[in-house]
């Protein structure tokens, strides 16, 4: 009978305490507290997220405004609609997220506003009805296209070449091969996509699969990574097999993580955006959604210390593609 | 003490513990949100239930989500049926790979570990090869979204389901012979069969049920995102698994409750939850989990060691055993 | 022969990948290319046969990955903070075993089951390790890659060094009277207790050694890349387990020996590089490895059916 008695006075507690009534965002009756923005990465423990959120620290400090960081740990996609729910309880002011999965995740944004959280998108989009803005650090069309056309300056416009994907269910990555397949039908047929390998987002997995794609493409000329984990693996990979200078290594990637290869030639060239200023821009633009500074129809974004951004339709642009080589890549330390 | 009041008084202990450090965590909107975001994961643990009492185990139940969740996509997108044709055909497919999955462990006595391992990458990798990876299913019916994101007379529309299929199975496993006779096979499988019970027969119930569950699961799951990919339910069958044992029910098989399991499965998702409205990253839920699991594992068995040692005639050193009747 | 039908199958599966490969991608059979995969499949090696130890000891540990990941990351920053290569090897295998020494303790100490303990362990160990490192890499000094011999001796060294602890267990199992006690507390832990073994010392005994193997793997997984990627263990425990068992350890306990699990993991291991050669799509990679691994099991399911019929 113990336990029955235990139940009923845990269902009874959690009842009463339960009736609790939300502070959601904007609600008067109580001191005017600091805006609170929710930072959402893909999923933490990747690098690129660190950076990005370095950046959004900085923004936050500056602004004044509260900062919390969280995403998910695994690779499970309905984890971020989890934590985006609990913030939407937790009642911050906005949200800014980077969205791994397109049309699940706007559910959940979708619920977001209509308790008048604002959103902003960063990285990856959701379903325009289901966020405010997208900070945009490049179109996946220019990404896809960049990428591709770097590959094809390298390799001179003929040859095969063999691509590394973080995971075959990542959307971005899905998104970006397309357009690098689509620029390389269009501006270089002479080129072909031998092979396409996932690495499941482990380094030493795409270590393995390049060292395995050499041998068994001997006419390879060039890899091309849609991750930030395959370039210097690959370049690894080229190194160990002997074949640097013959095949080349492109991809997207932070500079920290290649400047090893490309000071030794390796690799050529390394693409990406600045990754501080993206997080930034998305805190800013997030604050000043929420403060009004920022409303639809706006052409330019003044966000502070990192100047004037152009907004085009509900994109705010970071800017082209950044490509890092031997000349540059010292400049940056992320 | 019994295993379930401790775990409860743990649950208590969490809750009130989020209540004073977190903020807006005691709100109706929240305790929601925790029945909500438990729907699949707490399916799945009271699936397992069953299937851990006879002893075995199932860990394909996640790529088993995963992989019924795209053939729902797929039969409603593709083969362009009613959504409620999608629906049964779903469950009959996860019936269908629970029933693979039976057959192996019971036809040719392998042990379930392993080929609900094999299980794992083979469902898993279906569903990638189906979807090459790519292929996402959205744009669902507002109607049959409903059931994962709306509310039914005030309560979200995954607590009838799920309280629901907790008195099924709990009528199952507690109150009917089939219940008894998993304990039996848990306890003692060659003891069972002389006993006269039809082994083969109710393993093979209970790892259907499981893949049933699984296509339950992928059906919610699909209805609450919104979407359906191949890597749906990814590490879910661990977390099942890990709120099965929180609840009390022992590995091996023979011992077990499903209200332990309920238990575990609310102590799991109130954590999670609550670390969140505490503002602590997602990794202190995890950190917490398994801490929590060995606390709640080491706990009784060092009290009892303690107790043993106080009381003024010992009991024979046991051997290692495999039970702890609680 | 008879005996060792499951190990046989697996050799002759591994045989026939092999033949399939030479016919239709005999790219597959250069020189490097196969050396880097050996060297890369080495610290696994390393690491299955602490997992074949822990299994015929009728236990599981689902934490090595965990341990490995750890390991690698916690040498990786010694060697960063430039600590001669002659003190990192001991630490990384020491932390190894202190890992393995905390499983052993709540598996033996206090009779816990080892498939919940170690799960356990795993998530506390990957998730305070994502906490801490964020998923930033190690960058490691230069003289580190290879032990700082060339790309060739280095990977030899991995090689003959996997090997050579392949062997010695082995050995060991079949020759040592500790080898036999692990097969003994693996069949019948009650009747070698009565025999004068003492289980609980066995079995703290081989999550230790599975642990400092988790180290070893680890270093060695180390010195074959510039950076060290905490994420590296994910998914080593399912692989190893997967190919121990395929090799012929029995789950149950009791039954298997280190050569099987060795063909095991090659035939595995063989799996993802001649799907790449034979240009098959990458999505086909999990089926085939879960298909692998259910033949196998089904295999030796068959065979045991047929004795007893």
């Amino acid at each position: 009978m113990n336990i029955y008695l235990l139940s009923l006075t845990a269902a009874g507690l959690m009842i009463i305490t339960g009736c609790g009534n939300n502070t959601g965002p904007g609600q008067p009756g109580g001191v005017a507290k600091k805006t609170t923005i929710a930072f959402l990465p893909k999923s933490k423990g990747n690098a690129y997220f660190i950076s990005c959120k370095k950046g959004a620290d900085r923004a936050a400090r500056e602004l004044g405004v509260e900062l919390i960081f969280d995403g998910p740990t695994d690779p499970d996609p309905a984890r971020q609609n989890e934590i985006v729910e609990n913030w939407i309880t937790l009642g911050v002011d906005a949200i800014a997220a980077a969205c791994e999965n397109k049309e699940g995740i706007s559910t959940a944004l979708r619920k977001a506003r209509a308790k008048g959280i604002k959103v902003v998108t960063y990285d990856a989009d959701a379903l325009p009805d289901a966020r405010d803005f997208f900070v945009n650090q490049a179109t996946p069309e220019g990404i896809g296209y960049a990428l591709m056309d770097e590959a094809a300056r390298l390799c001179h416009n003929e040859g095969e070449f063999a691509v590394i994907i973080g995971s075959l269910t990542a959307a971005n990555q899905i998104e970006w091969r397309k357009y690098v397949e689509e620029r390389r039908a269009a501006q270089y047929p002479n080129m072909k996509m031998a092979a396409v390998r996932p690495c499941d987002d482990l380094k030493d997995k795409a270590q393995s699969e390049a060292t395995t794609l050499l041998s068994a493409y001997p006419n390879l000329k060039l890899f091309l990574s849609t991750t930030s984990l395959g370039v210097p693996s690959a370049a690894e990979a080229v190194k160990q097999a002997g074949k640097a200078g013959q095949v080349k290594v492109v991809g997207l990637g932070l500079p920290s993580e290649n400047r090893r290869y490309v000071k030794e030639g390796i690799t050529d060239s390394v693409i990406l955006w600045k990754t501080e200023d993206l997080g930034s821009l998305a805190v800013r633009a997030a604050s000043a959604v929420v403060s009004g500074a920022l409303k639809p129809g706006d052409k330019t974004f003044k966000a502070g210390s990192l100047g004037e951004f152009q907004i085009e339709g509900d994109n705010i642009i970071l800017g082209k593609p950044f490509i890092f080589n031997k000349d540059n890549i010292d400049q940056f330390d992320f | 003490m019994r295993h379930e009041s401790f775990l409860l008084l743990m649950l208590i202990a969490e809750w009130l513990l989020f209540a004073a450090v977190g903020r807006n965590f005691t709100t109706l909107d929240n305790t929601f949100d925790i029945i909500r975001h438990s729907g699949e994961i707490g399916l799945l643990a009271l699936a397992l239930t069953a299937v851990i009492l006879t002893g075995g185990i199932d860990l394909s139940v996640g790529s088993l989500l995963g992989l019924c969740a795209i053939l729902f996509g797929k039969l409603w997108r593709d083969a362009s049926l009613p959504i409620w044709l999608a629906m049964t055909c779903t469950l009959g497919a996860g019936a269908l790979a629970g029933g693979f999955n039976a057959a192996l462990i019971t036809g040719l006595r392998l042990p379930p570990l392993i080929v609900t391992l094999g299980a794992f990458s083979l469902f898993r990798g279906l569903a990638e090869a189906i979807t090459r990876g790519m292929d996402t299913f959205t744009n669902f019916p507002p109607t049959f979204l409903r059931l994962g994101q709306e509310r039914w007379l005030g309560l979200p529309a995954q607590a009838p389901i799920l309280i629901l299929f907790a008195t099924g199975i709990w009528l199952l496993v507690h109150r009917t012979t089939f219940g008894r006779s998993f304990r039996a096979i848990g306890f003692s499988p060659e003891g069972a069969r002389y006993a006269g019970i039809p082994v083969g027969r109710r393993v093979t119930m209970v790892y259907v049920l499981a893949g049933l569950t699984a296509a339950m699961s992928a059906i919610l799951y699909t209805a609450r995102l919104g979407q359906a990919k191949a890597d749906a339910g990814t590490g879910y069958e661990l977390l099942a698994i890990t709120a099965v044992v929180l609840g009390g029910t022992s590995i091996f098989g023979g011992t077990g409750s499903v209200h332990g399991t309920l238990l575990g499965v609310a102590a799991l998702a109130v954590l999670n939850n609550g670390l969140v409205h505490a503002r602590q990253p997602r990794e202190v839920a995890g950190l917490l989990t398994g801490l929590l699991l060995l606390l709640a594992l080491a706990g009784p068995v060092l009290l009892k060691k303690l107790a043993e040692r106080r009381g003024r005639w010992h009991s024979p050193a046991p051997a290692i055993q495999n039970n702890e009747t609680a | 022969m008879k005996r060792y039908f499951l190990e046989v199958s697996v050799a002759l599966a591994l045989g026939a990948v092999l033949l399939a490969l030479a016919v239709f991608a005999p790219a597959f059979y250069q020189p490097q290319p196969l050396l880097s995969l050996a060297a890369r499949e080495a610290p696994t090696l390393v690491v299955a046969c602490g997992m074949a130890l822990v299994i015929i000891c009728r236990h599981i540990d689902i934490s090595l990955g965990a341990q490995f990941s750890v390991c690698s990351v916690c040498a990786g920053l010694l060697a960063a903070m430039h600590w001669p290569l002659v003190f990192v090897l001991p630490a990384s295998i020491l932390l190894g075993a202190i890992f393995g020494a905390i499983n052993g303790a709540l598996v033996a100490g206090l009779g816990l089951p080892s498939i919940v303990v170690t799960l356990a362990t795993m998530a506390t160990w990957r998730e305070s390790l994502r906490w801490w490192r964020e998923g930033v890499w190690v960058d490691l000094p230069d003289g580190l890659q290879w032990f700082g011999l060339s790309q060739f001796a280095g990977q030899w060294t991995l090689i003959l060094v996997a090997l050579t602890l392949l062997a010695a267990l082995a050995l060991a199992m079949r020759h040592l009277a500790a080898g036999r006690f692990i097969y003994a507390v693996g069949s019948d832990t009650e009747a070698a207790r009565l025999a004068g073994i003492r289980p609980q010392r066995v079995t703290f005994g081989v999550f230790v050694l599975a642990g400092a193997m988790a180290g070893l793997a680890a270093m060695m997984n180390v010195i074959q890349s510039p950076q060290v990627d905490p994420n590296s263990g994910t998914g080593l425990e399912l692989k190893t387990i997967a190919a121990v068992v395929v090799g012929g350890v029995a789950i149950s306990g009791g039954r298997g020996n280190l050569w099987g699990a060795f063909a095991g993991l090659l035939l595995l291991a063989c799996v993802g590089p001649a799907l790449t050669h034979l240009h098959v799509e990458p999505y086909w990679d999990k089926a085939i490895q879960g298909a692998v691994i259910l033949l196998a099991v089904v295999a030796d399911g068959l065979r045991r059916r047929q004795k007893t019929l």
